[in-house]
């Protein structure tokens, strides 16, 4: 859409108004680093998530109970899986953009603009669905289903599901760096609009 | 053109242009998308909620029969709870892109206020998504290392009624992201061009 009615002095405004729209603030940069800083801790801390437990088991009433080590991974639970796989992908789309806008500091092209928020959108649907599943297998693991016979776990595991719960929170946070990221990034746009 | 701009009122903004014809093509796209939300949220609230399968179980004490039920677990009542939110706020979002569609000159502001909810109910349907993806794929597969057994082979109408709830949930996140590019694609085209 062509403008015609811009004198020298709007010209001027319009421009250092672009400039100012178009470059990366330090609020943004500060919420990408820390959103790439709070996924891959989340990411490491689920990633590397073990822990084993002697259990004592008892065949029979004679014998002496076996000590048996039972381990506990996080790769165990496809939901856990599923959140380490989101929380790096949303980790390196982070550091992707972070790069991104230091790269195109001064303007550049609004479309390009357009397709970080898209992604930034999708970085935050991916987020929030690993934070639901581990939420709920958690969940399940912390209180047990009796209609389904699924026995609660981390009354043993007693440290695995506070590192879970760590990861859990720390990812919320990421994801709530992205709701910002894009908030910021709309209300750049409603304000040149 | 110039009669639309003096009748925006007495004080001339410079920096309002003219709404463009094609605009309206966005406004009624923005409407569909609304209404397939919609569509989308009261599907998975009732696939979800019309799943419960009883089945007679046959156990050292006896048989009994024994029903499966979304209320049986946590992560599903919140896929009904959030989709049920997101059905309510798509038809208050339809009714007002609908009344902004006859206008011929919209205010930025409407975009601006339906991106920020729509980012807002999207995290919210897609963790109800992630959330009963995940006990649902527990239901279906077992868990050997925890001992949590599967339930898909007894309980088949129930699993295939969670499982098209989950996948339309999905399909409702899609759409709102779309409507979210749909938004911000009419923002940035009203941004003045040098």
């Amino acid at each position: 859409m062509e403008r015609a009615n811009n004198g020298g002095l709007d010209g001027i405004m319009h421009k250092s108004k672009e400039k100012e729209g178009y470059a990366i603030g330090w609020l943004e940069l500060v919420l990408r680093f820390l959103a790439f800083l709070l996924t891959l801790i989340a990411a490491i801390l689920l990633g590397i998530d073990k822990q084993t437990k002697i259990v004592p088991i008892k065949i029979s009433t004679d014998l002496p109970a076996f000590n048996v080590p039972v381990t506990a991974k996080s790769s165990y639970v496809s939901a856990f899986v599923y959140f380490v796989v989101a929380n790096s992908i949303a980790c390196a789309f982070a550091a992707l953009s972070l790069a991104l806008a230091f790269m195109r500091k001064g303007g550049g092209k609004g479309i390009i603009r357009l397709i970080i928020i898209v992604v930034d959108l999708m970085m935050i649907a991916l987020l929030f669905s690993g934070i639901g599943a581990t939420g709920a297998v958690g969940l399940i693991g912390f209180k047990g289903n009796s209609h389904l016979m699924w026995n609660k776990v981390c009354n043993v595991y007693g440290k695995f599901c506070h590192q879970v719960m760590g990861s859990l929170a720390l990812s919320l946070f990421g994801a709530i760096a992205f709701v910002l990221l894009v908030s910021l990034s709309v209300s750049k746009l409603y304000n040149r609009a | 053109m110039s009669s639309m701009e003096t009748e925006k009122g007495a004080v001339p903004t410079p920096q309002a242009p003219p709404v463009a014809p094609t605009d309206n093509k966005y406004r009624v796209v923005d409407v569909i998308l609304r209404v397939l939300l919609l569509a989308a949220s009261i599907a998975s609230v009732v696939l979800m909620v019309t799943s419960k399968q009883t089945e007679i179980i046959v156990s050292p004490l006896g048989s009994r029969p024994n029903a499966a039920k979304f209320q049986n677990s946590p992560a599903f009542i919140y896929l009904v709870a959030a989709l049920s939110v997101a059905g309510l706020y798509s038809i208050i979002t339809a009714l007002v892109s609908l009344s902004y569609m006859m206008k011929p000159i919209v205010a930025p502001k409407l975009f601006w206020i339906l991106l920020i909810h729509d980012v807002l109910l999207l995290g919210i349907v897609a963790a109800a998504t992630g959330t009963a993806g995940g006990v649902g794929y527990i239901g279906l597969k077992g868990n050997t290392h925890v001992r949590w057994g599967k339930i898909c082979n007894v309980y088949d109408k129930f699993c295939r009624h969670v499982g098209a709830s989950i996948i339309v949930s999905l399909f409702a996140a899609v759409v709102l992201v779309l409507l979210v590019f749909v938004n911000a694609n009419s923002l940035y085209r009203r941004i003045p061009k040098y």
